[in-house]
């Protein structure tokens, strides 16, 4: 795998920002209809100052120093937060990542809509990284894992849940409310009101009051009410995202219609985020500025440090609904004979508290035992144990794509059928 | 529908890949007037403190005077909490014990673990748990 020449087609985004001059921007503020940043795709070169036509009845003295309008901290103030500094060493943040990215990172698309100073850019590329690393590493080490359960441990390993944990336990704090005053080591967003927050002091809830208008879903079926139910693994792996949920717009649409982008902007700014939405971008955009700053080792081994390292029992995410028929399916798919539970031993059939151990044999292979207290439930939980050793079989060394460049050349790993379709 | 997913969330492990310290904010107070606060301003006027702050950059260090009260010093940590200790009357070495001491807290109020010698493990046993339904092979043996 060729790793990419990075500091080709990143340099806008390694070159520190500047606010160009700030009436710009101050406009734009004041007017947020007019166009926001320019499309620059692979460009090296710098931003180009965008001239804005003045209204003539304005008589106020230019001040470049005047950042009293900037939604965020400016590009100068980084260097002097102590609580910038120290949340780059309690990452051990190599020092090719400057304050400055640090910063930008922590500014969420609701606090700063100007995409050259927010962590959007940088988020989106963090998010794929994060989705890559976390689907190549569980693949890998589970080749036979179903695809409810892998979408399910990905969500466990980088879904919102756990990059606001992740958030929390890295100890960044979030601000009151975004500004160019407040320190540039807090996470800056505009946090969404509560859906039990009352709407100008009426009894009216905020929840009540929300629309269904929040997006379109992709599904062919979202207009019908009747078919709207239906929720099965290949719908998800086609209309949801990488953790199985719906997604509202898909990329795709966002090229044909680019208004969709902004719209989604403004109301997102005009909302807010949530807690949750503003500590993925914060993670993703961290793995992304690793990404570029550092390289792709880098950012490698930062996600195996924070990511990949926590505790996740995957045999725990499970849930069958009738084990024995896909246990049975799935010997019949295997080309094994198929299953048959016997009783190995029990204990007081006849009490209040019966024991029944029941294994399950295909031929003279004991595929699964399990112990409960009547003959269904023991067999039951054999075919589950059956199952799950069957889906968790891992292979002794993994090797994932990512790590293979240079040196040994790449062996191709066991990627297993999966489930059974019953 | 053969085999749904229960959504969970990983859970860290603090030091089993990167290791966060926990305590992130430490605040000197210390008073120009009262005596008791004599160790800790030849500790903020030493080189101890430096080399401290030198090498811990992941704790913000504040140094504030707090007129007319016994010196303090403030933790402030990754779970919430905070914690004091009252330096009065300490000499510099000491307090710089007591800095240490609260560098290697972690915030969580001081509780006594029961059973003696603990060991906490998220990881299911290799052995498995004992059951008296696969123990006939070994009856005869004991």
């Amino acid at each position: 795998m060729k790793g990419l020449r990075l500091l080709r087609w990143s340099g806008s985004v390694l070159s520190l920002r500047t606010r160009p001059c700030c009436f710009i921007h101050k406009y734009q503020y004041q007017y947020p209809a007019q166009p926001l940043g320019l499309l620059r795709l692979q460009s090296s070169a710098a931003a180009p100052l965008r001239t804005v036509s003045e209204p003539e009845d304005d008589k106020e003295p230019r001040d470049s120093t005047d950042y009293t309008l900037l939604p965020s901290p400016p590009p100068s103030r980084p260097p002097s937060s102590a609580r910038l500094s120290a949340l780059h060493a309690r990452l051990v943040l190599p020092t090719r990542l400057p304050l400055e990215i640090l910063a930008r990172c922590l500014v969420d698309p609701s606090a700063d809509t100007n995409s050259n100073f927010n962590n959007a850019s940088l988020s989106l590329l963090g998010s794929d990284l994060l989705g890559y690393y976390t689907s190549e590493a569980i693949i890998c080490r589970y080749p036979r894992l179903p695809t409810e359960v892998m979408k399910a441990a990905m969500a466990a390993y980088c879904g919102p849940k756990t990059l606001a944990a992740i958030t929390r336990e890295w100890g960044v704090e979030v601000a009151a409310a975004p500004g160019r005053e407040v320190d540039p080591g807090f996470l800056q967003c505009i946090r969404q009101e509560a859906g039990n927050a009352s709407v100008n002091g009426t009894g009216t809830q905020v929840k009540e009051l929300q629309t269904a208008a929040d997006g379109v879903s992709t599904r062919p079926d979202a207009e019908s009410p009747t078919r709207g139910w239906r929720r099965g693994a290949s719908s998800k792996t086609l209309y949801g995202d990488r953790f199985g949920d719906e997604i509202q717009r898909t990329e795709t649409d966002y090229a044909e219609r680019p208004e969709l982008r902004k719209e989604e902007a403004q109301r997102k700014a005009k909302r807010g985020v949530t807690l949750e939405q503003a500590s993925t971008g914060f993670v993703g955009a961290l793995m992304g500025a690793m990404y570029i700053h550092a390289g792709k080792k880098a950012a490698r081994n930062f996600f195996k440090a924070h990511v990949l390292s926590r505790h996740l029992d995957v045999s725990k995410l499970f849930e069958f609904r009738q084990p024995t028929r896909d246990l049975s399916k799935l010997c019949a798919r295997e080309g094994f004979e198929s299953p048959v539970a016997r009783i190995e031993s029990e204990t007081g059939r006849k009490s209040r508290t019966p024991v029944f151990v029941v294994g399950v044999f295909a031929g003279k292979d004991k595929l699964g035992e399990g112990s409960g207290s009547s003959l269904d439930e023991a067999r039951f939980r054999a075919a589950v144990g059956a199952l799950k050793g069957w889906y968790l079989y891992s292979p002794l060394e993994v090797r994932v794509p990512s790590e293979a460049t240079g040196g040994r050349p790449w062996e191709p790993v066991l990627v297993d059928g999966g489930e059974v379709v019953v | 529908m053969p085999v749904t997913a229960l959504r969970a969330t990983s859970t860290a492990q603090n030091g089993v890949g990167a290791f966060i310290l926990q305590c992130k904010r430490l605040d000197f107070h210390y008073c120009d007037k009262w005596g008791s606060s004599r160790g800790m301003n030849t500790f903020l006027r030493s080189p101890l403190i430096a080399s401290f702050a030198k090498a811990h950059p992941q704790i913000v260090i504040h140094i504030s005077p707090r007129p007319n009260a016994h010196p303090i010093i403030r933790g402030s940590y990754i779970n919430g909490r905070e914690k004091v200790i009252c330096v009065r009357n300490l000499e510099k070495e000491q307090i710089l014990q007591k800095v240490e001491l609260l560098r290697d807290a972690n915030g969580e109020k001081v509780k006594r673990v029961k059973g003696g010698r603990v060991v906490g493990s998220v990881n299911e046993g290799v052995r498995g748990v004992w059951d008296p339904f696969h123990t006939k092979e070994y009856r005869g043996i004991g």
